[in-house]
């Protein structure tokens, strides 16, 4: 670790010294650290979508670096990640027991023009409104539709800025969240940015190919938009179909916040979720309300959130082990960005 | 050791006193950096078309010309803010700004205004972006709970603004069309 260290230190000593020299951009090093409070009322652990999973515990999320350069037209970026959230419980080859690679990013990019640029490596999927990093969601549990969709896409892409309001990705890519694809460079994708007034934006993105569960087509919509310097409402839909009748799921998340100062926020997440039928059996729906608050202080964030889940299906578990429509919980996390 | 402590000393002192700057309010309440060039060698028009060259040329990804007159230069732009760990670091937020050149005999003035911060936040793919597309003024106090940091944003805003303010004063001075090339030396290894 100290070597480790000491080499980032060298490296960002150098390329300060060789930035003055060269106006490259000198290396930017920035990450985050996360740790929650979990409490289920069913003294359980209830409700399956991604991360803060532990009942009655103080308990580690992850620490995050990101190391970027950029210089002339060319530029990288590396995200490491270590600790449960950043590993097993959200990179696929980390809980077979072997080790992780622990990357979350790992990509170079190449500005062949201003409006145009070309992308290739492994990267943050572009499916979807919530994100693995704590320090790109407002609520700290997370949706269905992030915990079923993909967390990242390995691959190349072309992504072209026609102005600040519309811009176009296409890309072909390698099955979701693997380092080496297992199918071959087996999924098209493609993203339509468009921000019809200021504080709006809307992505719409499609990726068909080899996914979870087999090939498929996922359609998706993630929007944001400001409306008032207080409020701020956010959107994300999206459909997964697997070839052959064989699954998929489809859903909607409504994100209204509220800031009341700069410094306290109130956010909720309302979530309907629902499985496809496969071979005539009636997938899982669920209806989740997640209320969250962020307090922050300089770089550290405090989110206490209560979060309530509901499923016909009785998917949850009462304290008594007996199956259950409803599930619920408290948690308090502590998310440090630097 | 003593060395160490000295260095350490001097980066301390460094902060102290770049701590210490700050912007001064105009007659409206808002924060300005202002400054009043003497500028007796330069004709006028020399300098209002280097002032237009400035915005629309050096800095013409970061700086829009709004209007111009035949004294008189308004722009907007923005800055962007780094956060610094130790030796690296990266963007925390961009300062949005209107500036105002203006030209008479003799000597020419400029001011920055309006100054409004936009956060800045790492997206999912490692890049830091904006937040969102309204801005907070500058000159606002911050809450209790974030007075700290929005000081030291204060505080890299006004060092980021005089050093722009600085490299604008510098190409006014600056006669680009009589810098000659430097010649290139070379080292003759047949004579010696």
């Amino acid at each position: 670790m100290k070597k480790f260290l000491t080499a980032i230190f060298a490296m960002a000593s150098a390329s300060c010294a060789l930035a003055q020299e060269t106006s490259t951009s000198p290396l930017e090093i920035s990450g985050s650290v996360d740790t929650y409070f979990k409490y289920d009322f069913a003294k359980k652990p209830n409700i399956a979508t991604s991360f803060a999973s532990d009942h009655n515990s103080v308990s580690l999320g992850m620490i995050d670096l990101v190391l970027k350069k950029k210089t002339g037209k060319a530029s990288f970026v590396g995200e490491l990640s270590f600790g449960p959230r950043g590993q097993e419980q959200s990179l696929i080859n980390g809980s077979d027991g072997t080790s992780s690679f622990h990357i979350q990013n790992l990509y170079v990019n190449y500005d062949f023009t201003d409006q145009f640029s070309m992308t290739a490596g492994y990267m943050g999927t572009f499916i979807g409104y919530e994100v693995i990093s704590p320090v790109g969601n407002f609520n700290y549990s997370t949706s269905y539709l992030f915990t079923n969709g993909p967390f990242q896409n390995a691959g190349i892409k072309a992504t072209y800025k026609f102005s600040d309001k519309v811009s176009l990705m296409a890309g072909l890519f390698n099955d979701w969240n693997v380092y080496t694809a297992t199918r071959g460079v087996s999924s098209i994708g493609g993203q339509l940015m468009v921000s019809p007034v200021e504080g709006w934006t809307a992505y719409l993105n499609v990726l068909s190919g080899a996914g979870g569960g087999g090939y498929g087509t996922i359609a998706d919509l993630t929007t944001a938009y400001q409306i008032t310097d207080k409020f701020k409402l956010g959107l994300n839909a999206a459909n997964y179909d697997i070839n052959d009748d064989a699954g998929g799921y489809a859903g909607a998340a409504l994100y209204p916040q509220y800031a009341f100062t700069d410094a306290v926020a109130l956010g909720l997440r309302g979530e309907y979720f629902k499985y496809k039928n496969v071979a005539g059996i009636e997938g899982e729906k669920y209806t989740s309300v997640t209320l969250t608050a962020n307090i922050k202080s300089g770089g550290l964030t405090f989110i206490p959130e209560m979060r309530l889940d509901h499923s016909g299906t009785k998917p949850f578990a009462k304290e008594n082990g007996m199956a259950a429509p409803n599930a619920g919980q408290f948690s308090l996390a502590a998310v440090y960005a630097f | 050791m003593k060395y160490t402590f000295a260095a350490i000393l001097a980066i301390f002192m460094l902060k102290l006193s770049a701590q210490e700057k700050h912007f001064p309010k105009d007659e409206n309440g808002k924060f300005i950096y202002y400054k009043v060039v003497d500028s007796q060698v330069l004709a006028k028009a020399i300098l209002l078309e280097r002032a237009k060259n400035f915005v629309s040329t050096v800095n013409k990804k970061s700086m829009s010309l709004i209007t111009s007159t035949d004294t008189s230069v308004l722009a907007k732009g923005k800055l962007i803010i780094d956060k610094t760990i130790l030796v690296a670091g990266h963007p925390s937020g961009e300062l949005n700004y209107n500036f105002v050149f203006e030209v008479k005999d003799g000597k020419y003035r400029y001011w920055l205004t309006d100054f409004e911060y936009i956060p800045y936040q790492r997206d999912r793919y490692g890049n830091f972006v904006a937040t969102t597309t309204i801005g907070t003024p500058l000159e606002k106090s911050a809450d209790r709970l974030n007075a700290g940091s929005w000081k030291d944003i204060q505080a890299s805003a006004y060092l980021k603004v005089a050093k722009f303010g600085d490299t604008f004063k510098k190409y006014l001075a600056t006669d680009k069309k009589t810098a000659e090339p430097t010649k290139k030396e070379t080292i003759s290894t047949k004579k010696w």
